[in-house]
């Protein structure tokens, strides 16, 4: 099985390291977060003391065994979810709530589902006050559905779409106010394979565009491999963080002269991501019993 | 079910979509109405026969021509007319009244669980007590007369379109609720923007079941009531007289009523949210 560094050197096209200068955009520091049951008086443990930075502009996965805390991590990000232990910072002041400045793609892409594509974008610009003037409102849904190809279906209602379509409703959704911060939760795990495919593609370009920072979970590693400049590997109860890998591909990776899924690289990180989570799995069976 | 012939060639739309129009025959718009008269006209057709048979005694079953007859002379004479409007007008102020306390009533329940827990042992147990048992209490509080109708038909009412209010709160999906609290909306605008349109279906169902409860209670409050007033009042004494005929006229007022309401009620639903009628399609 090929080995990878835990921390492995800068790859070629970001030059990003530990040691720059520029302060993380993201930090979480020692944070332990759970959830309370008040009829039995406990606390369900979901992270434990995790400390993890994200830079400005990166791309980071986070992948781990279903149930191992990924949601509330981007929860904690989000604003959903305060830490019991520890601080969560967006550029160095503690997260208190949901901002103008992280926007959320959800697994089950939670549209309206009484308002028509162009209205659940415009949902996104409506409700702070002075935040994008009423005249630029316009031009922006325009600007963001045709970034991820739905011209044409302004007047469409979400449950007239199909699921990958409803999902891109979703990233246009959460790119049309331009934040700094993607969060994403599985935001491809509904859709179908071929789909999924051209919707990772479809990010990966317009990421490039828009030079957001990107936390995005999946529980697909060649998704993860594929997407991401660092993936984020968690093992189960509780929640901490077992391994940081640095995907050092070139990128753009979904342009079909570099087929990056059939280099060696992409073999070897994949296998090591494989054999990190089979022992997830097989440590959760074990200590299911 | 409908006919559909050939379309047209088809045209393709800006978003590359392939509309195409579709023929219908002609009969099938009116199959529906086509089919409901044929249906009630061999239903009276039927009933007048077996009454003209007199099987069963004239006393109790009277033949569909004398109760149309009755039906007729009611209006004309002027003996239905006013009760019915009465009663129609108590019943509809009575639900206005129910819709006005029993929505946000019910919506504060679904979103706040103090006032679920203060209100709700209240709620319950006059959602289940049977109506009548009140009738006693509000005669001795408010006498024979309006007043207390409309009380009992807000009494029957009000607590159905509570408690479904409040559980289609609690329908309303997380995960709207996060993207509402992610894309800046507050506290107001959530409710405005996102639970009260999730719930509107419910509310609807809320009042159709209010409708069919206050139709009970109005009912109950004109037979029981006294007051000399509403259909109510005029099946007592068509009872009272052995006037079958026009028993028999103002029980099919009293059906055609409620199933006006009720459509009007669905006519509202679809309009309300087209988006959960075709998503549940
Ligand atoms: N709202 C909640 N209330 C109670 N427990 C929760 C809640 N959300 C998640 N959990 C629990 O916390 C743990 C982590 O959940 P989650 O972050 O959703 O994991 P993942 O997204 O990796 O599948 C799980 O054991 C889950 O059952
Ligand atoms: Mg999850």
């Amino acid at each position: 099985m090929g080995h990878v560094e835990a921390h492995h050197a800068p790859g070629a096209l970001r030059a990003v390291s530990d040691e720059s200068p520029e302060p993380a955009l993201i930090e979480a520091l020692h944070v332990t977060a759970g959830y309370e049951n008040r009829r039995e008086l406990t606390r369900l443990i979901a992270l434990r003391d995790v400390s993890l930075q994200v830079r400005r502009g990166e791309f980071l996965a986070i992948v781990g065994p279903s149930g191992c805390g990924k949601t509330t991590f981007i929860n904690l990000i989000a604003g959903f979810v305060k830490p019991t232990e520890g601080s969560v910072r967006v550029r160095g002041s503690e997260v208190a709530g949901p901002g103008a400045d992280r926007a959320m793609v959800f697994q089950d892409y939670a549209l309206l589902p009484w308002r028509t594509v162009e209205r659940n974008i415009r949902f996104a610009m409506e409700n702070r006050r002075g935040h994008v003037p009423k005249s630029a409102q316009a031009g922006r849904v325009a600007r963001a559905l045709e970034l991820v190809g739905l011209t044409g279906f302004e007047k469409s209602y979400p449950h007239e779409l199909s699921g990958g379509m409803r999902q891109r409703v979703g990233i246009a959704r959460a790119l049309v106010t331009e934040p700094e911060i993607l969060l994403m939760d599985e935001p491809f795990g509904a859709v179908d394979a071929m789909t999924r495919e051209a919707m990772q593609a479809e990010l990966e370009k317009i990421i490039a565009e828009t030079r957001q920072t990107v936390v995005f979970i999946t529980h697909s590693i060649d998704e993860a491999i594929l997407l991401a400049d660092r993936i984020v590997v968690i093992s189960k109860r509780p929640g901490t963080i077992r391994e940081v890998i640095d995907v050092d591909l070139p990128r753009p990776r979904f342009d079909e002269q570099a087929d990056v899924q059939r280099s060696p690289r992409f073999g070897e990180i994949r296998s090591h991501l494989w054999s990190l989570l089979a022992d997830e799995a097989l440590g959760a069976k074990q200590a299911a019993r | 079910m409908t006919e559909t012939t050939q379309g047209t060639p088809g045209i393709e739309r800006a978003d590359g979509r392939q509309i195409e129009t579709i023929h219908v025959s002609r009969f099938a718009r009116f199959r529906t109405i086509a089919i409901t008269v044929l249906n009630l006209g061999v239903f009276f057709v039927l009933w007048e026969v077996v009454a003209r048979a007199e099987v069963i005694n004239p006393l109790f079953f009277p033949k569909a021509g004398d109760m149309f007859a009755a039906l007729f002379n009611g209006f004309a004479d002027g003996t239905i007319w006013p009760q019915l409007s009465h009663s129609l007008t108590n019943f509809l102020i009575g639900l206005a009244i129910s819709a006005v306390i029993g929505i946000p009533v019910g919506l504060l329940m679904g979103a706040s669980k103090v006032a679920d827990l203060i209100l709700s042992p209240y709620v319950w147990a006059m959602t289940s007590l049977p109506r009548v048992a009140l009738i006693p209490l509000l005669i001795l509080i408010m006498g024979f007369g309006n007043a207390m109708q409309l009380t009992i038909i807000v009494l029957s009412a009000v607590f159905p379109i509570m408690v479904n209010c409040m559980a289609g709160v609690k329908t309303v999906e997380p995960s709207l609720i996060r993207a509402g609290e992610v894309f800046g909306a507050n506290r107001p605008q959530i409710y405005l923007k996102v639970i009260l349109p999730y719930t509107l279906p419910f509310v609807i169902a809320g009042v159709n079941q209010g409708i069919a409860r206050g139709l009970v209670g109005m009912l109950i409050g004109e037979l029981l009531g006294g007051g000399g007033n509403g259909l109510g009042y005029l099946l007592d004494k068509a009872g009272e007289q052995f006037d079958a005929p026009m028993l028999y006229a103002t029980l099919i007022l009293l059906a055609v009523m409620s199933v006006g309401l009720v459509q009007a009620m669905r006519w509202l639903e679809q309009r309300a949210a087209p988006w959960r009628d075709i998503a549940r399609a």
